[in-house]
C-alpha cells in the first residue's frame, strides 16, 4: 500500500487550494475592517434613523449595537465591499422593524409623539407629524433618499423592495408632504 | 398643490439629526463589535491561518515551477483516478430579511472507464455517498425551513470540497454550518480508494486484528495535553477531574478522517465532540511513526 506516497502533481493542487483560502481569508479580514470602518463613521446615522421609528434613546442605542454586532458577525457575507454602506444600512432597517414587530405584540403606547414636543414652530409640527403618519417604508424612504443621501436603487436593496415599489413610496410620501404644506398655506394665508 | 422646496428639507432634516448616540452608548456599540469579531473568528476554522502560513511559505519555494496555465489547469475538475468525478449538482438558495440559505451539494459521478471491474464497484461507492451527502443535505434543510416562520434570523450553508491528495486516495469534505445565534459547524468526509473505486473506512487502512482504535486514540491524548501545556487558550475534553464522563476516551467507527496530502490520516472531531464547542472543528493529523507498524 502506498499510502505516504504523494504525487507531485496533486501537491502543488493542494497548495493551490491553500493559497486561494489563504487570500479568501485575508479578505474575509480586510471585509471586517471596512465594515468596522462603515459602522464607527455612520453610526449617528443608523441612531437617527433608529430614534425615527422607536423614540426612544435607549432603544435606538440598543437597535445600533446589536446591528453593529451582527454586521461584523457576518462580514464575511458582504460580497461586495463597495455597496458596503447599503449592506450595514439594511442590517440596521431590519433591526428597526424587528424591534417594531415585537413592540406592536406588546402594546401600542403614546410615547411616539413625545420627541416632536422639541420642534419649535407649527410649520414644523404639521410636516413632522406627515412625515411620522405615513407608514414605516413609505417613512423610510423619503429618510433615506433626503436625509441621508441614498439613490433609489440603493433604497430598494435596503429595503429589500423592488425599484417600483419604492417609487411609488417616494411618490406617496412626497404627496402627503405637500398636502401638508397647502395646508398650512391655507391656514396661513 | 405647493411644490415641496429645498427648504422644506432643510427644516425637516434639522429636526431628524438632532438625535445623537451618547458616548457610553458608543462604548457598549464597540464592544458589540469586538464581540461579533471574537465570534466570528470562532466560527472559522481554527487551524485555518496555520495551514495558509504553511501553504504561502510552500508556494514561495515552488513558484517558479507553476505557470500560468499550470494553475489554469488545476482549477477545472479533475477526473480523479481515472473515473470519478465530482460536481455540484444541486444548490438551493433562498433568501429573505430574516432567512438566508445557501446550498451547494456535490456529487459523485463515474466517468465511463476501461476498467470495467473498478468502474462497477465505482459506481456502487458513489451512489451510496451520494445517497448520504443527499440525506445530511436534505436535514439541515429541513431544519432551515422548519425556522423559516420564527422569529430570529438563520443562515445556513453547505458547500463541498475535494481534498484530492494522494494517487490512492481522495475525500469529499462536506461543510455545513448553521448560524442561529451563534454558529455551529458540521464536517463528514467521505474518502474513497482509488485502486479499488471502494469507500475507505478507518479499518480498512490496519492489519487486521490490530488495535489501531487505542493507538490512535493514546497519540491523540498526547497531543491534546502538548497542545493545552503549550497555549491556555486550548482546551479538551481530558483529564478533566470534575466531568470525567465528558473525557475523551477513544474514537469509534464513526470518527470522521481523511488522508492528508502527505499520506497521513487526519481525525476529525465536530463542534463539542472532544472539546467546549468554542474550540470548533479539532482535527489530529496521526504522525506515520504512530501507526507504520500496524498499517496494511
Amino acid at each position: 500500500m502506498k499510502l505516504f506516497t504523494p504525487s507531485g502533481g496533486l501537491i502543488y493542487g493542494s497548495i493551490l487550494e491553500e493559497v486561494k483560502s489563504f487570500h479568501r481569508m485575508k479578505k474575509q479580514d480586510g471585509k471586517e475592517a471596512i465594515v468596522e470602518k462603515t459602522i464607527l463613521n455612520k453610526y449617528n446615522s443608523y441612531f437617527r434613523m433608529a430614534m425615527s421609528f422607536v423614540h426612544n434613546e435607549a432603544d435606538a442605542a440598543d437597535i445600533v449595537q446589536e446591528g453593529a454586532y451582527k454586521a461584523i458577525k457576518n462580514s464575511g457575507s458582504l460580497h461586495y465591499v463597495e455597496y458596503v454602506e447599503t449592506w450595514v444600512f439594511r442590517i440596521m432597517m431590519n433591526e428597526i422593524y424587528r424591534r417594531l414587530k415585537s413592540r406592536e405584540i406588546r402594546s401600542i403606547d403614546d410615547e411616539d409623539f413625545t420627541d416632536l414636543q422639541v420642534v419649535d414652530n407649527l410649520e414644523n409640527i404639521d410636516l413632522m407629524i406627515a412625515l411620522e403618519s405615513m407608514s414605516d417604508k413609505d417613512k423610510a424612504v423619503i429618510q433615506l433618499k433626503y436625509f441621508e443621501g441614498f439613490k433609489l436603487d440603493e433604497i430598494a436593496y435596503i429595503l429589500g423592495e423592488n425599484l417600483n415599489t419604492v417609487k411609488s413610496r417616494l411618490y406617496r410620501g412626497l404627496k402627503k408632504l405637500r398636502c401638508e404644506l397647502e395646508d398650512v398655506e391655507i391656514k396661513g394665508g | 398643490m405647493p411644490d415641496i422646496d429645498g427648504k422644506v428639507f432643510e427644516i425637516l432634516k434639522k429636526e431628524y439629526e438632532k438625535p445623537v448616540m451618547s458616548d457610553q452608548a458608543v462604548i457598549e456599540m464597540k464592544r458589540r463589535i469586538e464581540q461579533g469579531k471574537k465570534e466570528k473568528r470562532m466560527m472559522s476554522n481554527k487551524q485555518g491561518w496555520a495551514i495558509a502560513a504553511a501553504a504561502l511559505l510552500a508556494i514561495l519555494i515552488l513558484l517558479p515551477n507553476i505557470s500560468g496555465s499550470v494553475a489554469q489547469a488545476m482549477e477545472s475538475i479533475p477526473v480523479l483516478g481515472g473515473f470519478f468525478k465530482v460536481v455540484t449538482f444541486r444548490d438551493y438558495q433562498y433568501e429573505d430579511e430574516r432567512n438566508i440559505a445557501d446550498i451547494a451539494m456535490p456529487e459523485i459521478t463515474i466517468e465511463a472507464g476501461e476498467n470495467n471491474a473498478i468502474t462497477g464497484v465505482g459506481k456502487k461507492t458513489a451512489d451510496d455517498i451520494n445517497a448520504e451527502i443527499r440525506d445530511i443535505t436534505n436535514k439541515w434543510v429541513e431544519k432551515f425551513k422548519a425556522n423559516l416562520e420564527g422569529e430570529g434570523y438563520q443562515s445556513i450553508k453547505i458547500d463541498s470540497e475535494v481534498i484530492a491528495t494522494t494517487d490512492n486516495y481522495f475525500t469529499i469534505k462536506l461543510t455545513c454550518f448553521y448560524a442561529a445565534g451563534s454558529g455551529y459547524e458540521e464536517n463528514h468526509f467521505f474518502t474513497i480508494d482509488l485502486n479499488t473505486g471502494e469507500k475507505v473506512e478507518l479499518a480498512d487502512l490496519f492489519k487486521e486484528g490490530s488495535n489501531y482504535k487505542r493507538i490512535i486514540s493514546e497519540n491523540i491524548k498526547e497531543q491534546m495535553r502538548a497542545r493545552m501545556a503549550a497555549d491556555d487558550s486550548i482546551k479538551y475534553w481530558i483529564d478533566n477531574e470534575e466531568y470525567p464522563e465528558w473525557n475523551f476516551e477513544e474514537i469509534t467507527d464513526d470518527t470522521s478522517f481523511y488522508i492528508n496530502e502527505n499520506g497521513e490520516i487526519v481525525i476529525c472531531f465536530n463542534e463539542g465532540e472532544v472539546a467546549p464547542a468554542y474550540m470548533g472543528i479539532v482535527e489530529f493529523t496521526i504522525p506515520h511513526d504512530a501507526v507504520a507498524d500496524i498499517l496494511k
